[in-house]
């Protein structure tokens, strides 16, 4: 016990004459979450919008006052040639180009009925799905507000029954998506951290020779196995809290549920990320390979993490690849707790799960470590 | 003399690389393991949203609407009829991402009313999927007021018309941003190989003695590696035509000088941060880190950058893979050419130029 206690203090002493260290704790993290959590949104806002007016009547000018006073849009200029639209449509100067015909207020007065074209890029589909569903939501105002001047339609209008649907968003109500991103980020760097800093520690000391020395000593190899991971898991754990007070002064955003659960929740993620991180440390030679290694791990689990693309949306087989992936279980739990509140019992399958992770590669780990030295 | 040595460096760094079958075998595999998976994987569509239905009704109106829905398959009826106590605990056991109920007396209420609501709770920790839900059932419920009603009146149509990949394939976007991120790695990787590998044997010293100019030695240690990245670029390329049927509209001779282009700026950052790291190896691997993350968060890959504050707009700018995304989204999917596409092309050759030019200066320095 008390050998366990030596190499703790051991560690520590590493990890504060190393200023990277302090560096990668404290300062990464907050400027990560400042720069990722502003720029990174799925909100469309600031769509540029450009007008082709064949009209240009009162009429059409409401419309045209209607898509660009608005929240969303921006206008950006007006042409009367709809080649002109399209290019800069290309050029990325506008993401919707509006096309009113010739004679729209005479036809829209008569009822019938005149074709505007909202002219997209699709390039980038989903940018496009979004401003063709907030462009949609203008039109059925403009509906509204015009029927009652389209005579022949008005009789019609008034014996209509439809439905509407009435959303309520829960959890997140001004579908704000820095709500989940935030805590997705703070689980991102919390992976960076302790699959690196592992990975880096024990490579380093065998690449010092002390690792040779510490095999002399009496430590059991499970007694190194725990020296080390306890100092690592301390300093994710205040990775965490920093990450947390972070997310709370420049976002606003604060954990709903309780924090003792994520606490809880980050210790079991950060034993399976130091798992794997020591685990790659048994197959690197160098320092350089080893974070290689972490890195591409870190790579391949971002990206199948459910960070930025759900996970419900990829193909069968990959959604099966993703069960491999601890960081796919703590994304899960750091978004229930921070926006939905969930307590530890709608939590604890992803809990095991990870927990199988660390101790699974923490054996692997040990039995690797024998091979080699012994 | 000048030009036999510097054709020995290049010819040095290629023996090297093959003598390292692992590495080689990293290099090569790797790069198309990324782009299998994650263009599969990447898609913004969504499928079998999980859902719960509520009919308070039970009539024939209201079993007419919950036939719309359960008629497509996007929506999966997970259960029926819950509890309305049980609401907050279906979303936290993630059972369903959206509750529809259809109010009591609806019949009633559509035969009587103008409008009538159709309450729909969406579960919104994913805005973005809530505001899909949410479109979609919008467009259901336009479907059903068109099958309950003879004739629905609108004062003006609304005709959207998509320029460019019509079936909104969401491939089409992601597989050129992930080319652009597969071979940054790449750049990055390969550079550092390089580098290290020569400290670590020490025959940086042999190469200073020699009389060649530090500019030369630097390009002599660059080209190979573009070269090797530009195949590995044109591997992953072909790939992505076939298996994701990513057209290429426009020029080759564009595409191909955009690759080289976009792979020099990459090894030159690598080679410019590894002469400035020279002693600490962790201050190495973390900036070159710091170059992955603006490439795929800040680049244009997923994220669009005209929604970011405008001061990440400005960094988005330094990061070459928004000017490479640029010309390589409009080359594969628009046709346009160097006749646009020349301020990017310019953008990228400038960093690459200013960036070997820094190196190099660097370099010297350590001579004298």
């Amino acid at each position: 016990m008390k050998r366990i206690y030596y190499l703790v203090r051991k560690e520590f002493r590493q990890i504060l004459r190393e200023p990277a260290y302090i560096g990668i704790l404290f300062i990464m993290p907050v400027v990560q979450i400042i720069l990722l959590g502003y720029a990174i949104t799925t909100d469309v806002k600031n769509i540029k919008v450009g007008i082709v007016d064949l009209d240009q009547s009162p009429m059409s000018e409401r419309l045209v006052e209607a898509y660009t006073r608005n929240n969303s849009f921006i206008y950006y200029g007006s042409t009367d040639d709809e080649r002109v639209l399209i290019r800069w449509l290309d050029d990325g100067r506008i993401s919707l180009g509006m096309v009113i015909p010739l004679h729209f207020q005479r036809d829209l007065i008569n009822g019938r009925q005149p074709d505007v074209q909202m002219v997209l890029d699709g390039v980038d589909g989903n940018s496009a799905g979004v401003v063709a569903a907030y462009a949609a939501q203008v039109t059925v105002a403009l509906q509204k507000e015009w029927l009652p001047k389209v005579p022949p339609l008005q009789k019609k209008a008034a014996a209509l029954h439809i439905t509407t649907i009435e959303p309520r968003m829960w959890y997140n109500p001004d579908l704000k998506s820095v709500n989940n991103i935030v805590p997705g980020i703070i689980a991102t760097l919390l992976t960076m951290v302790t699959l690196l800093v592992t990975a880096m520690s024990i490579v380093r000391e065998k690449e010092l020779g002390t690792l040779e020395q510490l095999m002399v000593t009496p430590l059991r190899k499970g007694e190194l196995m725990i020296g080390k991971i306890i100092p690592f898991e301390i300093a994710g754990f205040l990775l965490v809290n920093v990450s947390i007070l972070a997310a709370g002064w420049i976002f606003g955003i604060w954990i709903v549920g309780s924090v003792w659960t994520l606490y809880l929740m980050s210790l079991i993620f950060s034993l399976s990320t130091l798992g794997v991180g020591i685990l790659t440390s048994t197959m690197a030679r160098t320092q350089q390979q080893a974070m290689f290694i972490a890195w591409f791990f870190m790579v391949f689990s971002l990206l199948l993490s459910g960070f930025f693309i759900p996970i419900k949306n990829m193909p069968d087989i990959i959604q099966g690849l993703t069960y491999l992936n601890p960081m796919r279980y703590f994304m899960v739990v750091i978004r229930e707790i921070y926006l939905k509140g969930t307590p530890l019992e709608f939590l604890w399958k992803e809990g095991v799960a990870m927990l199988t992770f660390g101790v699974a590669s923490f054996v692997l780990a040990t039995v690797r470590f024998s091979k080699r030295i012994g | 003399m000048r030009g036999r040595i510097f054709r020995a460096i290049v010819l040095k760094e290629f023996y090297h690389i093959w003598r390292d079958p692992q590495t080689l075998m990293i290099i090569l595999l790797l790069p198309l393991l990324m782009l299998i998976l994650y263009g599969y994987a990447i898609t913004l569509e969504m499928r079998n949203i999980e859902t719960i239905v509520v009919d308070r009704d039970h009539s024939p109106a209201s079993r007419a609407f919950l036939e719309q829905i359960e008629a497509v398959d996007f929506f999966r009826i997970v259960a029926r009829d819950i509890d309305d106590n049980d609401l907050e605990t279906v979303f936290q056991q993630r059972l369903a991402s959206c509750v529809i109920i259809i109010p009591a007396r609806f019949e009633r209420r559509l035969r009587e009313n103008f409008s009538t609501p159709v309450q729909v709770i969406i579960d919104a920790t994913d805005p973005n999927a809530a505001n899909y839900i949410n479109n979609y059932l919008s467009q259901i419920s336009t479907r059903y007021n068109f099958s309950y009603n003879p004739l629905i009146p609108v004062t003006f149509n609304i005709t959207p018309r998509l320029l460019y990949n019509p079936d909104m394939k969401s491939s089409f976007f992601f597989v050129p941003g992930l080319v652009a991120v597969i071979l940054l790695l790449i750049s990055t990787l390969l550079t550092s190989i390089a580098i290290v590998r020569e400290k670590e044997m020490g025959t940086m010293e042999q190469i200073l003695v020699s009389p060649v100019h530090p500019f030369q030695i630097i390009l002599g240690k660059v080209i190979p590696y573009v070269l090797i990245g530009y195949g590995i670029s044109v591997m992953i390329l072909v790939v992505a035509h076939y298996l994701f049927n990513v057209p290429v509209v426009g020029s080759l001779w564009m595409l191909n000088l955009s690759l080289v282009l976009y792979i020099l700026s990459g090894l030159s950052i690598g080679l410019f941060i590894s002469t400035i790291t020279n002693k600490q190896q962790i201050a190495m691997m973390a900036t070159l880190m710091a170059t992955i993350l603006p490439t795929v968060m800040m680049s244009g890959f997923i994220f669009p950058i005209s929604s970011m504050p405008l001061p990440l707009q400005w960094v988005s700018d330094i990061v070459p893979a928004t000017h490479f995304l640029i010309i390589i989204r409009g080359v594969m999917l628009k046709g346009t050419g160097l006749h646009e596409l020349w301020p990017q092309t310019a953008i990228l050759l400038g960093m690459s130029v200013f960036l070997l030019g820094l190196s190099t200066r660097k370099f010297k320095s350590t001579l004298e």
